[in-house]
């Protein structure tokens, strides 16, 4: 693979510097003059409709400045979710809730808030506001939703009961003929469950209304246009009086505020206006875990067939994942599912279904991996299964079905490059799958055990949703370069690769080069930073704003230096003829044989020019592959699941910065082990979240890291920046089913439903003694 | 009704007007506008306010702002400066440990805090020290790398110790 001079290289991250001296700016860290603060009223019922509700004695209380409801704000339907802004035709995006509504359809649903000059104050207001609720029946699970029994969330569900949009529906082949062509069939229901982003910075926003009627807010938006957007509509106010930014900096993020931050943005911006002072809006943590959304749960059935060589030869696979009480991406994660799905093997008959169904429970969104997860831990113990049927080995069994590159497949683009079978040799070399049937002797009380699980996603968003990019590239007047991006950076490392990318293409140095991103009024559109998309898509922007600007340099510099533009390159920030050294000359020797960006920049800046570039793409699509190999341990006698070590091994194309992408993997990684054992939110009978604290929530700590080895396996892919794929949320994809395909080697017990808690393990084990 | 706290905070004597309900991250982030120290949780379950008290490192969302009368108190702001980082900084920045940045102050202030008493920690002690911080970007792998080679360089380094 080629060398390049940026590009490929650990460089420190530009925002290292402020985030370890603790002078990053975060939304919950912005204080603006005669800011209020904004809390949130919360329905305590899973399902009620507001009979009536009285803000007066809330109003009354000094310090308090305003108060919004249902009665005093837009009643304009949205969808927080960035979808809403993104939907191609013929889908319509499922648009199903107010800001604040007459109707509460889960506990935590909003149903007023104050803004007061503290969040002391807001708080205590919040108890004087009189809501007399009338309680409607309330339903769960997604199953018992769609029955006919059941109460219904919304009214207007063209697809069935409680279906809360369009569903997928995939095919290829001939699924019933195919079955019967099978040597050897498996079919399996599998249960997953809700899994939480828990970001560090909760969602907020601050929101200041001008005097002119212009809006600014900043805020923990993953996708700052698409937000803007929203308000644009919830608020009937034009876009251009609308500026939406982070201010630069997001907790984290996880694909928990891909449009809205809950409702951080719509409802600061409703206080403010009604205040006419700045409002910020924090969620609390008990907030945050109740009332933004969630990774979908649900139930995934597999049917998978075989020929008796092993040759995958038929699939059918159906989704039902319970969306809760709003849509959000509820119609794109079960697309996501099933795409992922189908997309991991050779497989010439396949089907694939999948719907969401609401209830009253916290919404469910985006979550790292959208939908993939929860397909792969079924289709990857499905493969684990029917291996054992055939009798053959599970890393035999997937080499030998894996996709190439070439095949059919039901996505619209191509698989254009792979390193799956490399990722999965040097995992299981790395791992020792040899000592798998050799890991434990009779009478063992702790047993061992090592799976394998495999998987792919994408590099952006298209075809489940639109999906484009742009960028500017400003060439300053002493030469040095800056970059307009509307992606933020939410920790995964944007603002250091995107410059990465750019000083490479336009071949300068890596200092010279400084970045604005996600901020509306300073950068062109962006869809934002989630569907593995960003360095993939945005890099490609910047690439084309690189030529773009480059060219200008050129053919500005081919007049100065008398030679075709073709003749000329840039490296180092100096413009050379090729095959003539570059090197740093700043004396006034003739003839002029180069000249630096800083010469030629303050040379056309006297002749009233500057070189701007922009870069518009539109992406292809392309599949990173990732194999995960884990080896678990597990106490038969309490019960208790270990995972001792992982092996993660991706092959995300070229990639930028390896740092950054191990440090993608290895935070991957430990969420998709928390998947698998721990992580969940459950709900009593009356739908109240049983886990809505970090106490309570049981996600890994620094004490419960298995050993870890990423390994990079780099490929090119044609269609990404210098070869580079998508990576963010790969690391969460096969997580799951490594470990519990390891638990399975380790007990011989399968179970079906994650997480795989001591009290499930313990019950299991007991019932086969 | 406030009151004012005297206390040492990054090496100064500093007052400030508190009520008796401030925690001490009330006071450092809206009274002193440092605001490095974050509140990811309110009820010390998250480690993102960390900072150090007379040499331990306290969650600052459960200290009353008046228990931190007359004691030393120690945040990230306090630590280091551009012009010469603390070396878990240094080696935070330099190992890939900083992801959204919105756990760093805190895991560094914990992790000082055990480098200020055990300057030669074993993996596990760093694991220990740093379990009450949460970090939901980094599977902690890079984190607690940073560390031991913070605490490599502090050993290579004796004269900047403390």
């Amino acid at each position: 693979m080629k060398n390049y001079n940026v590009v490929g290289h650990s460089v420190r991250r530009f925002d290292a510097v402020e985030k370890a001296t603790g002078t990053a700016t975060f939304t919950t860290d912005i204080k603006l003059p005669g800011m209020l603060y904004g809390k949130v009223l919360r329905s305590p019922h899973p399902h009620a409709r507001i009979i009536s509700i009285d803000t007066t004695e809330a109003e009354k209380m000094p310090g308090v400045k305003a108060a919004a409801t249902y009665k005093n704000t837009p009643r304009v339907k949205y969808n927080g979710a960035a979808t809403s802004m993104i939907t191609l035709p013929p889908m319509a995006p499922v648009e199903d809730q107010y800001v604040f509504d007459n109707v509460v359809r889960y506990v935590g649903d909003e149903v007023a808030a104050v803004a007061a000059i503290s969040e002391a104050v807001a708080e205590a207001a919040l108890k004087l506001i009189k809501v007399e609720y009338e309680a409607l029946p309330a339903v769960y699970d997604p199953l018992e939703a769609v029955s006919p029994a059941t109460p219904e969330v919304h009214k207007e569900c063209r697809e069935g009961k409680n279906i809360s949009g369009d569903l997928t529906k995939l095919n290829m082949g001939d699924v019933e003929k195919g079955f019967a062509e099978c040597d050897v069939v498996i079919e399996d229901t599998f249960k997953v469950p809700v899994q939480k982003q828990v970001q560090m910075e909760t969602q907020s926003a601050v929101a200041q209304v001008g005097l002119d009627g212009k809006i600014t807010v900043w805020s923990t938006t993953q996708a700052p246009h698409p937000c803007k957007m929203i308000l644009s509509k919830v608020f009937n106010i034009p876009q251009s009086k609308l500026r939406v930014l982070n201010p630069p900096y997001i907790g984290g993020g996880f694909g928990v505020r891909i449009g809205f931050s809950g409702k951080a943005e719509p409802i600061a911006v409703a206080l403010s206006m009604l205040a006419k002072r700045p409002v910020k809006v924090v969620y609390t943590r008990e907030e945050d875990f109740i009332a933004s959304d969630t990774r979908h749960a649900g139930y995934i059935t597999v049917k998978l067939g075989a020929k008796k060589d092993g040759a995958f030869h038929c699939i059918d696979m159906n989704a039902t994942l319970n969306t809760g009480a709003y849509a959000s991406w509820g119609v794109e994660a079960p697309a996501v599912l099933g795409c992922m799905g189908l997309a991991v093997y050779r497989i010439p008959n396949q089907n694939y279904i999948g719907r969401s169904v609401y209830t009253n429970t916290t919404p469910a969104g985006a979550m790292r991996g959208f939908g993939n997860p929860q397909g792969i831990f079924a289709l990857e113990s499905a493969v684990d299964m029917i291996a054992e049927k055939l009798g053959m080995d599970p890393v035999e069994l997937r080499l030998k079905n894996i996709i190439q590159v070439g095949d059919p497949w039901v996505l619209p683009y191509q698989c254009a490059s792979t390193g799956l079978a490399e990722c999965i040799e040097r995992g299981a070399k790395s791992i020792g799958w040899e000592r798998r049937s050799k890991l434990n002797r009779p009478g063992d009380k702790i047993l061992r055990g090592i799976g394998i699980g495999v998987g792919t996603h994408c590099s952006n968003a298209w075809p489940w949703f639109g999906d484009y990019s742009n960028a500017y590239v400003t060439v300053h007047q002493d030469g040095s370069v800056h970059l307009a991006t509307g992606v933020p950076d939410m920790g995964t490392g944007t603002s250091t690769t995107l410059p990465q990318i750019l000083a490479e293409a336009l071949g300068v140095e890596l200092e010279s080069v400084s970045i604005t991103f996600a901020d509306t009024q300073a950068t062109p559109f962006e869809i934002g930073s989630h569907a593995s998309r960003t360095c993939y898509c945005a890099g490609n922007a910047v690439v084309a704003a690189a030529q773009d600007v480059r060219k200008q340099l050129l053919d500005y510099a081919a007049e100065l230096l008398k030679v075709p533009p073709e003749k000329l390159d840039i490296k180092n920030s100096i413009i050379y003829i090729m095959g003539e050294t570059a090197v740093d000359c700043s004396c006034s020797c003739a003839p002029v044989r180069q000249i630096s960006l800083k010469e030629i920049a303050w040379r056309a800046h006297q002749q009233n020019k500057q070189f701007i570039g922009v870069g518009r793409i539109i992406p292809e699509n392309a599949p990173p592959w990732h194999a995960h190999l884990a080896e678990v341990e597990v106490d038969t006698e309490t019960g208790q699941v270990r995972v001792i070590k992982v092996v993660a091994a991706h092959d995300a194309g070229k990639v930028i910065n390896p740092v950054i992408v191990e440090g993608q993997i290895q935070g991957g990684v430990l969420q998709g082990v928390g998947y698998a054992i721990s992580e969940e939110i459950r709900y009593n009978d009356k739908g109240k979240q049983l886990h809505d604290a970090f106490h309570k929530y049981m996600l890994p700590t620094a004490e419960d890291v298995p050993e870890m080895e990423a390994i990079i396996v780099e490929t090119n892919e044609p269609t990404g920046p210098f070869g580079a794929k998508g990576v963010g949320e790969c690391g969460m994809v096969p997580t799951a089913p490594a470990i519990t395909n390891a638990f399975y080697n380790a007990t011989g017990i399968r179970l079906k439903e994650i997480p795989l808690t001591q009290e499930k393990v313990f019950m299991a084990l007991k019932e086969r003694a | 009704m406030s009151v004012i706290l005297t206390f040492t905070l990054n090496g100064e004597i500093t007052e400030v007007a508190v009520s008796p309900s401030d925690t001490l991250l009330d006071i450092l982030r809206d009274k002193l506008n440092l605001v490095g120290s974050k509140k990811g949780c309110g009820k010390g379950e998250c480690g993102a306010c960390t900072v150090i008290m007379n040499g331990e490192a306290v969650n600052s969302c459960l200290v009353p702002a008046l228990k931190a009368s007359g004691a030393n108190v120690e945040t990230i702001e306090g630590i280091g400066s551009v012009e010469k980082f603390h070396p878990l900084q240094e080696s935070f920045m330099d190992l890939g440990a900083i992801q959204c940045g919105f756990c760093t102050p805190g895991m560094i202030m914990s992790s000082k805090a055990l480098l200020d008493k055990n300057p030669n920690p074993a993996r596990e002690d760093v694991r220990e020290a740093i379990s009450g911080n949460i970090c939901r970007c980094t599977g902690y792998v890079k984190i607690e790398e940073a560390v031991l080679d913070a605490a490599k360089k502090l050993q290579e380094r004796p004269a900047r110790r403390g």
